[in-house]
């Protein structure tokens, strides 16, 4: 009986040195990785922002030669859907980073520097990811446009409001308010895509808890704690996305 | 910048070695995934609560997390458990491959589930309670009403999804999976001819999505209502093989 | 089976609520073979309840059902809600009171043939050949044989709905239940859609129908039943109800829905 208890009292005990050790490797404390992952969430964030913005001033350009009376433009346009929506994520950033470093290596040549020269991993990645995230956003803002009630838009041109205070007060609240959910899908596609970066190496949260868990050999600890960062992020990114699109659908009822 | 057709040819004959590999993650996880996304969706609408918030939480930890991180956690993570290495499935286990393709149904399970659970909700209430009133209820009303609108309302995003797939194939040559990807990668690396080596593979993928995309328009085709006059006739279960008197 | 006086639908005392608000506050009604009940009533009186609580779409909260002298079994169930007793009963009654709906309800995954065949095929599992020639003599009936290889939404409102009446009378139903069969259709389909209930009322057919038609309901109904606030307000035939004038409320009612 004494023994059984001894034997519970010992099992608790390397149960709880165990639970320390874990708090321990995942805290803020000298043996700590927490605040390596945290800082490489907000890197993830960060770069994730960037890939966003390439992607919209792409996407807005593409969409635009969608929509154009010229065929030529059309067709590079959907060229361009087709061929960014239809090749893997990985091979884009391949492209960037090997041709990338080799045209700033080349680059760099003509200015007498020597050997290789590699681009800077948060470029590579926001350019790579954004020009993925071009093509979708494209497909929104296109779907979005074409959204826009063509009678409001009459109505506007029957006032005499010439074109750019149509688009100003008229065409862009429109568009964002119909591109806010599909743009908000993007985001979140985005987000997950930017795992692939940590190919080039940029310190994001995918590369921190693999080299976490390489170094301490935790590999389970270390995977689950970044995917639970993960599920934070896109946690937050899904509730601050429905507000907004609330607060955006505000003035209009549902049709 | 001359056009080394040489190494070009030599590059394609080396990516489409690697072709059935892909083809065979591709097929793989789609298969098992679409399997576990039925049972996920069945949990997911079943009326045990729990069983519900089970299913839920799988969809958004698989949908909520990137793709790679699941494939490492279970590829780098099965191996860190003595149990897990001594268990009979550790050949299987051990295998990149096969580690790849249950990362990858796993992922694609999320996924598939919320977009069943779309067409299920999709299924007009009226066309339900028209099999109700005919004394339709149960598994015979799910199978002969629910279940074939709840497919045809999901079948573009379920196409969607199936293109994703091809494309999440490439994360493979991560966990060292020697597939179209990852060879590309390498010769890249071996070679630094990154234009060259990209268009080609970027050529293969381009071709399996078209194919892909054309064999599910058929499909979608196929299972649509058609105007009788205007489609050729197809052979139906009902057939009106009953002579004109 | 009936004797020739029995009712082949007996309602007793229905009451329904839905949360607080209660629809249905004690509602009997009988049906002989060959009757062609009309129910009126102003929106929100309880006729669509009425009707749907008798072949359980709705489940009442109290009151009996009897259909050719079978009486639906209820129980307590979850929350001390009255439920069906017995699922195989409710499968087994429901073909026998043919439903046909506002919205039609046609599979639109089958074709119209397809849809007519279904019930008596899978549920009564009757031979398919059988049931492929009674649903083409159903679908001559009701006008629409040559469409009998198109798809519901390649038809217009007026050809759904009697593709929907043959779907029901495939059944062979002792009773049919009509939900203001005609509400959905624009003006100018009503008619084609009466023509048919009128068709099936000279046979003989015994019919419930909640309608806004007031010629349906003087010209081819031989009761009319009017419905107000979860009662009926009042009943008797079409001579009592509209030249008679019984109710006065319901005076009202046929002036400012006419």
């Amino acid at each position: 009986m004494a023994a059984r208890a001894a034997a519970w009292a010992g099992r608790s005990l390397t149960r709880l040195e165990v639970g320390l050790q874990v708090i321990d490797l995942i805290g803020f404390g000298a043996k700590g990785w927490g605040g390596v992952l945290l800082l490489a969430a907000l890197m993830t964030v960060l770069v994730t922002l960037a890939a966003m913005a390439v992607g919209a001033v792409l996407g807005a350009l593409v969409a635009a030669a969608k929509l154009h009376p010229n065929a030529l433009l059309r067709v590079l346009g959907e060229g361009y859907t087709t061929v960014f929506r239809g090749i893997p994520e990985l091979l884009v950033i391949y492209l960037f980073f090997y041709g990338g470093s080799a045209l700033v290596s080349s680059v760099g040549g003509l200015f007498g520097a020597e050997g290789f020269i590699s681009m800077p991993a948060f470029l590579v990645g926001a350019l790579a990811v954004g020009v993925v995230s071009g093509a979708y956003q494209a497909e929104v803002y296109r779907g979005a446009f074409q959204a826009v009630s063509r009678s409001e838009l009459e109505a506007a041109k029957a006032i005499g409001m010439p074109l750019m205070l149509r688009f100003r007060r008229i065409i862009a609240p429109q568009i964002l308010r119909f591109a806010l959910p599909g743009i908000g899908g993007v985001w979140q596609i985005s987000l997950k895509d930017s795992a692939l970066i940590s190919v080039t190496g940029l310190v994001e949260l995918m590369r921190a808890s693999r080299v976490a868990a390489a170094s301490t050999g935790q590999f389970v600890l270390f995977f689950m704690t970044g995917c639970a960062l993960y599920l934070v992020l896109t946690g937050i990114s899904n509730l601050v996305l429905s507000r907004a699109e609330l607060r955006v659908g505000r003035t209009f009822r549902r049709s | 910048m001359s056009v080394d057709i040489a190494f070009i040819g030599d590059t394609l004959v080396q990516l489409l070695h690697a072709l059935p590999i892909t083809l065979l993650l591709f097929a793989a996880s789609v298969a098992v995934g679409t399997l576990l996304a039925l049972l996920v969706v069945w949990l997911r609408v079943c009326d045990v609560a729990a069983l519900r918030h089970l299913a839920r939480g799988y969809i958004f930890l698989f949908r909520g997390s990137p793709l790679l991180i699941q494939m490492f956690l279970l590829y780098y993570g099965l191996s860190q458990f003595p149990e897990v290495r001594q268990s009979p499935f550790w050949p299987v286990l051990r295998e990149p491959l096969s580690c790849a393709v249950i990362a990858l149904a796993l992922c694609t399970a999320g996924y598939m589930a919320e977009i069943f659970r779309g067409g299920l909700l999709a299924v007009p209430p009226q066309q339900i309670e028209a099999g109700r009133a005919a004394g339709m209820s149960g598994w015979l009303l799910a199978r002969r009403i629910i279940i074939p609108i709840a497919l045809r309302s999901c079948l573009p995003a379920y196409s969607t999804e199936i293109i994703l797939m091809m494309k999440a194939t490439s994360l493979a040559s991560l966990v060292t999976v020697y597939e179209v990807s990852g060879v590309a990668q390498r010769i890249i690396a071996e070679t630094y001819r990154t234009l060259e080596v990209f268009l080609c593979a970027a050529l293969i993928y381009l071709v399996l999505n078209f194919l892909i995309v054309r064999a599910l328009a058929w499909l979608e085709r196929r299972l649509s209502p058609r105007h009788p006059v205007l489609a050729c006739p197809t052979t139906k279960k009902y057939a009106l093989s009953v002579p004109r008197g | 089976m009936t004797t020739g006086n029995d009712p082949v639908l007996q309602v007793k005392h229905i009451r329904k609520s839905f949360g607080n608000l209660e629809v249905l506050k004690g509602i009997s009604l009988e049906a002989h073979e060959g009757d062609v009940v009309s129910i009126l009533g102003a929106s929100g009186s309880g006729k669509s309840t009425f009707l749907r609580c008798i072949n359980l779409l709705e489940v009442p909260d109290a009151g009996e059902i009897r259909v050719a002298g079978e009486q639906v079994a209820f129980k307590r169930g979850r929350h001390h809600l009255q439920v069906p007793a017995d699922r195989r009963q409710v499968d087994r009654m429901r073909p026998e009171l043919g439903m046909v709906f506002q919205s039609f309800g046609l599979w639109s995954h089958m074709t119209v043939l397809q849809n007519v065949i279904e019930g008596p095929l899978h549920v009564q599992k009757r031979p398919r050949a059988e049931c492929i020639d009674e649903a083409e003599a159903l679908l001559e009936k009701v006008g629409m044989a040559d469409k009998r290889n198109h798809y519901p939404a390649f038809l217009s409102g007026g050809q759904q709905q009697r593709v929907a009446i043959a779907r029901t009378l495939a059944m062979r139903p002792r009773v049919i239940l009509f939900d203001e069969p005609t509400s959905a259709l624009d003006p100018e389909l009503v008619g084609e859609v009466l023509k048919v209930m009128r068709s099936l009322a000279e046979e003989g057919r015994t019919m419930l129908v909640v309608t806004h038609e007031m010629g349906f309901a003087r010209n081819v109904s031989n009761r009319v039943v009017f419905m107000h606030q979860g009662v009926i307000e009042a009943q008797g035939t079409p001579q009592e109800m509209f030249n008679e004038q019984h109710s006065e409320r319901f005076s009202r009612f046929i002036l400012s829905h006419a």
